[in-house]
């Protein structure tokens, strides 16, 4: 099903034949949980780095919205309180380092509203402090709303927005609303469709931008590129060529972050992660994603709905499992204590328990024993005609060895003549593989024959690496997906029916996992890759997981 | 952006054979790599930089380790000197090493070429035996000449590339400049055919890129309704040797909005007028020198009518890495728009990657030879 694209706005003569990914329109950027840690961590860096580097508009601004996190938030000058809140996230994580004379033109545009989520009077004021903000910098009423609030609130957020007045209708041509929502979008299917429903009282789908930061790494964009812009890949791609596919995102964190110096815990995301697990944090949103990218069928325009169009035909093609499918197929794993970097660390249920102690609650029934899965590996099927018996093997967990994400396409071995005759040492498989991160490129792992007279076959990789040709700065997903929204390019962000279609494969593995005893969970030490029983997935098919 | 390159590792005044050129860059990266470590070879394009005089040369030569920086390439530096003819060509090679981050090295090379009077054509026969194959192939053309008066020689190295760079900055005839390039633009558009891909780049153009963007922004009838209809006068003022900057300025105004130049004239260094009819009516603009600064625009007058009202916006440079719009006769806040610092090398750098053929310039340019006709009579 493909969406209207955007309504026809207000066309400026002189940008009328310019590409309009490059050219983010004129807004007000109005961060929803301003003061949070998604605002102070990634999104306030990520907007001072576009500004450094020349692409804002010029008419722009930034107004946060919410109740304080800290004291010193609650009384005292609103503006100065997110500006210093700021130039903290920024000091600490931005790409680039924070400069005066940037940082004073950043904070010139950046205002705070004081004001309880589900406070109606909040959002009135909220609704003039935009007014004069347009007026200040000549903004036309246009909003980007982000929703970086805690998923219970979203649909509180959403209606007083709208109930105060403040979505334009999305045929509205001089000044647009649009809203990112962030994940997770639901814990199931149904409470997926609960917060699309939530969000679709006030804003259109051709105003809604679910975000997957995923999806605004270059080297997942260049997948596409590499697939459709050489020739010699695309006729390879496919269930003739190509043996299997693996992707893997492995992390070295864990859910506790401590201060190398200290020790001492300064942020646990046990919080959202416990009763979460990988499958939904990781498999749900990141992985399919990545996925739908490398199985998807040459679109015919890269306008958004048509890329969107075959990424859900990707997701609507993924075949679902049966309660044995997911007994044979899928395998969870929990870290426990072990050694990651030369480092002792905690093994997942010790945090779980920690983090309720330090914040004086009783821990849950559910998680004295947490069976949270910190480790997913499964092996999953593209039903279509180009996909059909191509395994894709997914694994992702924590406090694994090291962080590294990739793709890797394991094309199908030659023939056991000439070279390959010797099936006591067989050859090493062609294998491409896109590494995400880090150190993001692609490289080729391809035989070849050692010199000297007799004759030895020996693997050897062709490198591209990233940063060698364009440099070390490439800007962070978030700083790409801010500029598309402000654009109005949705691309690279999750429809629903891709939303939905991403649950509808995953739930028939929760279902299954809800209904078998937490027992069976599989342990692995933390620094390993995961459970034996991942790897033994992957030797009952003759395969083995790719060193990283 | 990667750090600066180090210093060469080999005397860059020895000569080396032409025939020899290729196992020299080999030895001269074996040797950084005894030195630095892993250290990798790095193409994406090959770059031929023309000088015509010693200085250019060695200005140009100045500016390779940040352009390399920016976009490894092979370069292939042409010294085409005047004077009387030398016996053929002289080569010297140069490999650098520079860091690209996550501890990697990349090495880029340098040779330069070296001729004078007639043998100076025999240059692109030595570059065709230089080129890395598979790669593309860029002109810088690094002299402050338009490239249209850049004779066989720039005609022959523009033959098979895929992008001919040049600097319109400190031209010193603009009006003529101008004109000429026009023309010349067109050939190399045309003459790009057959399946092969060629575009010429103005870096003066390059460097217009956020006013360009700031004047669409500042006009843009969604923030301010009724001002691009309302422009009754426009002025651009700009610093020494930034003319032709500020005429393609104009240019890129007059073609976007659709204004036809009536008339046009010159008093020599102070300033250029023109009158255009406008689809609403007629309006004028002057292109002011200032006596000093640096060379580039520094402030764009439009005066228009803002909320109904008579007002003007004044677009203007706020220090070295700022641009502001600042609305004149109604209420507001300056905004304002970053312009990332970027050198002469990194330009080029930025540019090399960036070989999309842009049709405002090709017809912004049109537009100015128009408006050079008016000047010249």
């Amino acid at each position: 099903m493909a969406v209207a694209e955007h309504p026809t706005r207000l066309e400026n003569p002189i940008t009328a034949a310019m590409p309009p990914t490059l050219l983010p329109q004129p807004c007000v950027l109005v961060i929803l949980g301003g003061d949070g840690d998604l605002a102070w961590r990634k999104l306030l860096p990520a907007v001072y780095n576009l500004n450094v580097d020349g692409v804002l508009p010029s008419h722009f601004a930034v107004v946060c919205f919410g109740l304080p996190s800290t004291k010193e938030g609650e009384s005292g000058d609103a503006d100065e309180y997110i500006r210093s809140r700021a130039r903290d996230g920024i000091s600490r994580f931005s790409r680039q380092i924070l400069e005066e004379n940037h940082w004073n033109d950043f904070a010139r545009g950046l205002f705070f509203v004081r004001g309880s989520f589900n406070d109606a009077r909040a959002y009135g004021q909220l609704k003039a402090k935009l007014i004069e903000v347009d007026h200040q910098f000549g903004i036309p009423g246009s909003r980007v709303y982000y929703l970086a609030v805690p998923p219970p609130l979203v649909e509180t957020c959403v209606v007083h927005v709208r109930d105060a007045g403040m979505v334009a209708d999305p045929e509205e041509h001089v000044a647009f609303t649009r809203v990112v929502v962030e994940k997770p979008i639901g814990k199931d299917l149904d409470s997926a469709r609960d917060v699309i429903r939530v969000v679709a009282q006030a804003f259109a789908e051709n105003q809604t931008y679910r975000i997957d930061h995923y999806l605004g790494k270059e080297t997942v964009q260049n997948v596409l590129v590499m697939r459709f812009a050489n020739s010699i890949f695309e006729p390879l791609w496919n269930q003739k060529y190509i043996d299997h596919v693996q992707i893997t995102v492995s992390e070295e964190e864990g859910l506790v972050h401590a201060d190398p110096a200290t020790g001492e815990v300064v942020a646990s995301r046990v919080g959202y992660y416990e009763g979460v697990g990988a499958l939904r944090d990781m498999v749900q949103n990141h992985m399919l994603q990545v996925l739908c990218m490398v199985a998807l069928e040459p679109p015919y325009s890269l306008t958004p709905d048509v890329v969107r169009d075959a990424k859900s035909s990707v997701l609507n093609c993924l075949r679902l499992m049966s309660p044995d499918d997911v007994k044979r197929d899928v395998v969870r794993g929990q870290y426990i204590e072990g050694d990651v970097n030369g480092q002792l660390v905690a093994g997942y249920r010790y945090e779980v328990r920690e983090f309720f102690k330090s914040r004086k609650q009783p821990i849950p029934p559910k998680s004295v024993n947490s069976t949270t899965e910190t480790f997913v590996a499964l092996k999953l099927y593209v039903d279509n005609w180009r996909w059909s018996g191509v395994p894709f093997y997914l694994r992702t967990g924590k406090r694994l060895p090291k962080r590294a994400s990739e793709v890797a396409i394991q094309f199908k071995d030659v023939p056991p003549v000439l070279f390959n005759a010797h099936p006591d040492v067989p050859l090493e498989p062609t294998v491409l593989s896109l590494r995400i991160q880090p150190e993001e490129g692609l490289s080729m792992r391809i035989a070849s024959k050692l010199p000297g007279p007799k004759l030895r076959i020996y693997p050897v990789k062709m490198e591209f690496n990233y940063s060698s040709s364009f440099g070390d700065q490439t800007p962070e997903a978030y700083e790409r997906l801010i500029l598309d929204v402000m654009a109005g390019d949705a691309t690279l962000f999750m429809r629903r029916d891709a939303v939905e279609a991403a649950w509808r494969f995953c739930m028939p593995i929760l279902e299954a996992w809800e209904r078998m005893p937490a027992l069976n969970l599989p342990e692995y030490q933390a620094g390993t890759w995961g459970p034996i029983e991942s790897d033994r997935l992957m030797e009952s098919d003759g395969r083995t997981w790719r060193n990283l | 952006v990667t750090s600066a390159a180090k210093a060469p590792v080999a005397d860059e005044q020895a000569p080396v054979p032409l025939d020899e050129v290729e196992k020299e860059l080999s030895r001269q990266l074996r040797l950084l790599q005894k030195k630095d470590g892993l250290v990798h070879r790095v193409r994406m394009s090959n770059l031929i930089v023309v000088a015509r005089t010693r200085e250019e040369a060695n200005r140009a030569a100045g500016d390779v380790p940040g352009i390399v920086a920016v976009h490894p390439a092979r370069v292939l530096l042409l010294v085409a000197l005047p004077g009387a003819d030398t016996s053929g060509v002289t080569s010297y090679v140069r490999v650098r090493g520079h860091e690209t981050g996550h501890d990697r090295q990349a090495c880029t090379e340098q040779v330069t070429l070296e001729a004078a009077g007639a043998s100076t054509l025999r240059l692109p026969f030595a570059v065709r035996s230089l080129l890395v194959g598979d790669l593309p192939t860029n002109v810088w053309w690094a002299t402050n000449q338009p490239p249209a008066m850049g004779g066989p020689l720039l005609a022959e190295l523009s033959e098979r590339v895929q992008q001919i760079i040049y600097d319109s900055i400190g031209w010193l005839e603009p009006a003529r400049g101008v004109a000429a390039t026009a023309v010349w633009l067109t050939h190399i558009d045309r003459d790009g055919g057959a399946g092969r891909w060629r575009v010429a780049s103005d870096l003066n153009w390059r460097r217009l890129k956020y006013w360009r963007r700031l004047v669409a922004q500042a006009l843009d009838p969604a923030s301010a309704p009724g001002a691009i209809e309302s422009i009754r006068e426009v002025v651009v003022e700009h610093g020494p040797h930034a003319v032709v900057q500020a005429w393609e300025l104009v240019s890129f105004l007059a073609q976007r909005l659709g204004w036809q130049v009536l008339t046009g004239r010159v008093q020599p260094n102070v300033e250029i007028a023109w009158r255009f009819m406008a689809p609403s009516g007629e309006l004028r603009v002057r292109i002011r020198r200032l006596e000093q600064g640096p060379p580039e625009i520094r402030r764009l007058r439009i005066e228009c009518a803002l909320q109904g009202q008579p007002a003007a916006l004044e677009l203007l440079a706020q220090g070295p890495n700022r641009l502001a719009t600042v609305p004149q006769g109604v209420g507001g806040a300056p905004r304002t728009m970053t312009v990332p610092p970027s050198t002469l090398a990194e330009l080029i750098g930025r540019q090399l990657s960036d070989r999309e053929r842009d049709p405002v310039f090709t017809e912004s340019m049109s537009v100015a030879q128009s408006l050079a006709r008016s000047v010249l009579g």
